[in-house]
């Protein structure tokens, strides 16, 4: 009697222990089915429309990302290659970039397979005044793969954003494409690909853009404006006597480099002179930057000038992956001034002289209220659209690969959400994160102005960015003006993360893309 | 079956091994080449051999001692091991647990600390678990086998 029992008992457990085998395989089975993507699809299709009022993705009628809440059908949007600078107005400046294929070797003797752009890496600096119309020629001579060019920070037209299948194709090998747009705003930029850029940035594929002001200072007056006459003096952005970039990049298999070289890179500054070193964080991780030898100031972040920066002194400061931070420094009486970040330094004085190197100091300058208040042009009180991007990471499939994938929203892969605004729409958005690691995170087109932190309000000068680091159990209220009518990328500049579903969409109303992205259309911007 | 659950508990105390040398040894790696000047990112291979540590730890410990885990599970159902489902329980929510300590380790120090301990909770487990298989294994092997005799 008793082990009958206990057999069909056990029998029964077995039987049950299947269905539930069974129900998890066909769970897990349809998880699979539903993430996979089609050979070629729209970047329109690549997230649930959030409209940021609260009706949220499937609740929302049916939406397919552009022309619903009763505008009509698609008929009317605008694709996003109309999006353009003026084309009848003759460009100023004309640059033509030459990508290739290429080991490169460091000055130290490291070499690795890279990308060169007229066969240097970093590429050729761009510097422009403001306001003039650039045209910038990519010329794909060996890149496989195809390759763009992304205008890091610079809100530039939709269709010269240069994201593969979005808002171009990717340029194959002999190909090339014509990048035309006016620097409308003066201040620190980079360039980079934005194909296969989890890769191609790493190897090589980037450079400095310098919009120089028309108005040197800024804070002399009305007649500043009668200056940009004087064509000899272009290096006095912000009023500083000097202007030194330092490229923060790390290759492939090697170690920090600045400008292209590791270890000490130096600036010849004359004792008493105000220089503006222009760091730009190239690599895919925060890191931090700071000064020994003198005082500095911030002087911008991101492209933006600050509002009454002090001087600060035995602070470091966090540089976001992507991230551009103005400083300016003082070539002491005798000696100089070391800018450092780790594994390099910017040597900021005369031919001969020297600076202390130190360890980074303890204390991390806060950007949440460093300068003095100032109008922000907007009123971000009373946004029209008010999202949130919450950043987390669970098991799952992305496009049909397992593994423990980004989240945002707790969605992944297709069913992020993509945030609709229309033009003109003042835009509130909260970054969360509780996936664990900081996510430095890159709107493209927009800057964005940071209201509070963990609900704490800003009190120093409008903290504008392109791209801010969001570390984990951190909460960032941000807001902007929907301002850049696009399609446009909100991702994460760890690179690799962007591959790992840390990316979607900001998108406007209205417009549209003949471009695709997937693994038939040869575009793949993360 | 019994043999597949006592192979795969086994197999997890080895991975948990492979994921403690593993570490120590790019922890080692590590502190040489930042002691020299060394910098890395993570979107460039570094430039030290023992950065293959990081792949190893992330690869092992992310996907293949998770999938034992659940293979452990499934096998744990027909194998008629004493208490061999509660084991193969403890052992995968052991992983899950050390899996998430692990991620978030990376930005809260102290979780990475709790990492360590559960490592060696969760190598404690699928150790018992796998000699649990061998004692009784005997015992049971035989009951199964007369009762067919007779039947």
């Amino acid at each position: 009697m008793r082990p009958t029992r206990r057999s069909r008992a056990g029998r029964i457990g077995r039987v049950l222990a299947g269905l539930v085998a069974l129900a998890a395989l066909v769970a897990v089975g349809t998880m699979w089915w539903s993430s996979l993507r089609p050979a070629t699809y729209s970047a329109l299709a690549m997230g649930v429309p959030d409209t940021g009022d609260g009706t949220t993705s499937a609740d929302a009628d049916h939406g397919h990302g552009v022309g619903d809440d009763g505008d009509g059908p698609d008929a009317s949007a605008v694709p996003v290659t109309e999006l353009v600078a003026d084309p009848l107005r003759v460009p100023d400046v004309h640059v033509e970039l030459v990508a290739r294929a290429e080991s490169v070797t460091l000055p130290s003797g490291e070499s690795f397979d890279g990308i060169t752009l007229n066969a240097v890496t970093p590429g050729p600096e761009i510097r422009l005044r403001q306001g003039q119309l650039v045209e910038v020629v990519l010329v794909n001579e060996s890149v496989a793969g195809g390759a763009t060019l992304h205008w890091h920070g610079v809100d530039v037209p939709a269709a010269m954003d240069g994201v593969a299948g979005v808002t171009q194709d990717a340029v194959l090998p002999g190909e090339r494409f014509a990048y035309r747009f006016v620097a409308e705003d003066a201040g620190s930029y980079w360039y980079h690909s934005h194909q296969v850029s989890h890769e191609q940035v790493v190897a090589g594929m980037f450079g400095a853009l310098i919009v120089e002001p028309v108005e040197p200072g800024g804070a002399d007056g009305p007649d500043g404006a009668d200056e940009p006459g004087d064509p000899d003096e272009p290096d006095e952005p912000g009023g500083t006597a000097s202007d030194a970039v330092a490229l923060l990049h790390t290759y492939p298999g090697t170690s920090r480099t600045l400008n292209g070289t590791a270890g000490e890179v130096r600036h010849e500054a004359g004792p008493g002179d105000a220089v503006r070193v222009r760091v730009a964080n190239t690599d895919s991780t925060p890191t931090a930057v700071w000064v020994s030898g003198g005082p500095f100031r911030v002087l911008a972040v991101d492209g933006t000038e600050l509002h009454g920066p002090t001087p600060l002194e035995r602070q470091r400061l966090q540089v976001s992956a992507g991230g551009r931070i103005d400083l300016e420094v003082t070539v002491p009486a005798s000696g100089a001034v070391r800018v450092q970040a780790l594994g390099v330094s910017l040597l900021v004085g005369p031919a001969d002289a020297e600076a202390p190197t130190v360890p980074a100091p303890a204390e991390l300058v806060d950007l949440l209220h460093y300068g003095t208040l100032a109008p922000l042009g907007f009123d971000p009180t009373r946004p029209d659209r008010s999202f949130a991007y919450d950043i987390g990471r669970a098991p799952g499939f992305l496009a049909g690969v397992p593994g423990i994938w980004w989240t945002i929203n707790g969605r992944m892969g297709d069913d992020v959400p993509m945030y609709m605004v229309r033009e003109g729409d003042v835009v509130e958005m909260r970054i969360t994160n509780g996936s664990g690691e900081v996510h430095p995170m890159h709107l493209h087109g927009h800057h964005v102005v940071v209201l509070a932190r963990d609900g704490v309000a800003a009190t120093g000068s409008p903290w504008w960015v392109d791209s801010l680091d969001v570390g984990h159990g951190e909460s960032y209220d941000v807001a902007f003006v929907a301002d850049n009518p696009g399609i446009w990328m909100d991702h994460c500049h760890t690179l690799p993360h962007a591959v790992e579903g840390l990316v979607t969409h900001l998108m406007y109303e209205g417009v549209t893309t003949p471009f695709l992205l997937g693994r038939g259309s040869g575009n793949e911007p993360e | 079956m019994r043999t597949t659950y006592r192979v795969l508990a086994f197999v997890i105390c080895g991975l948990v091994m492979l994921q403690a040398a593993s570490h120590a040894w790019l922890s080692s790696g590590l502190a040489i080449y930042i002691g020299e000047g060394g910098t890395l990112d993570p979107n460039a291979p570094p430039a030290f051999p023992e950065a293959l540590g990081f792949m190893i730890h992330g690869m092992n410990g992310m996907y293949v001692i998770p999938v034992v885990a659940i293979l452990l599970l499934v096998v744990s159902f027909f194998a008629k091991v004493p208490r061999g489902v509660m084991w193969a329980v403890v052992v995968l929510v052991l992983v899950a647990l050390q899996v998430t300590l692990g991620i978030l380790g990376h930005e809260m120090s102290a979780l990475a600390f709790l990492h360590g301990l559960n490592a060696l909770l969760l190598f404690g487990a699928a150790l018992l678990a796998g000699m649990r298989a061998k004692a009784p294994a005997r015992v049971a092997a035989e009951a199964p086998r007369t009762s067919v005799g007779v039947g």
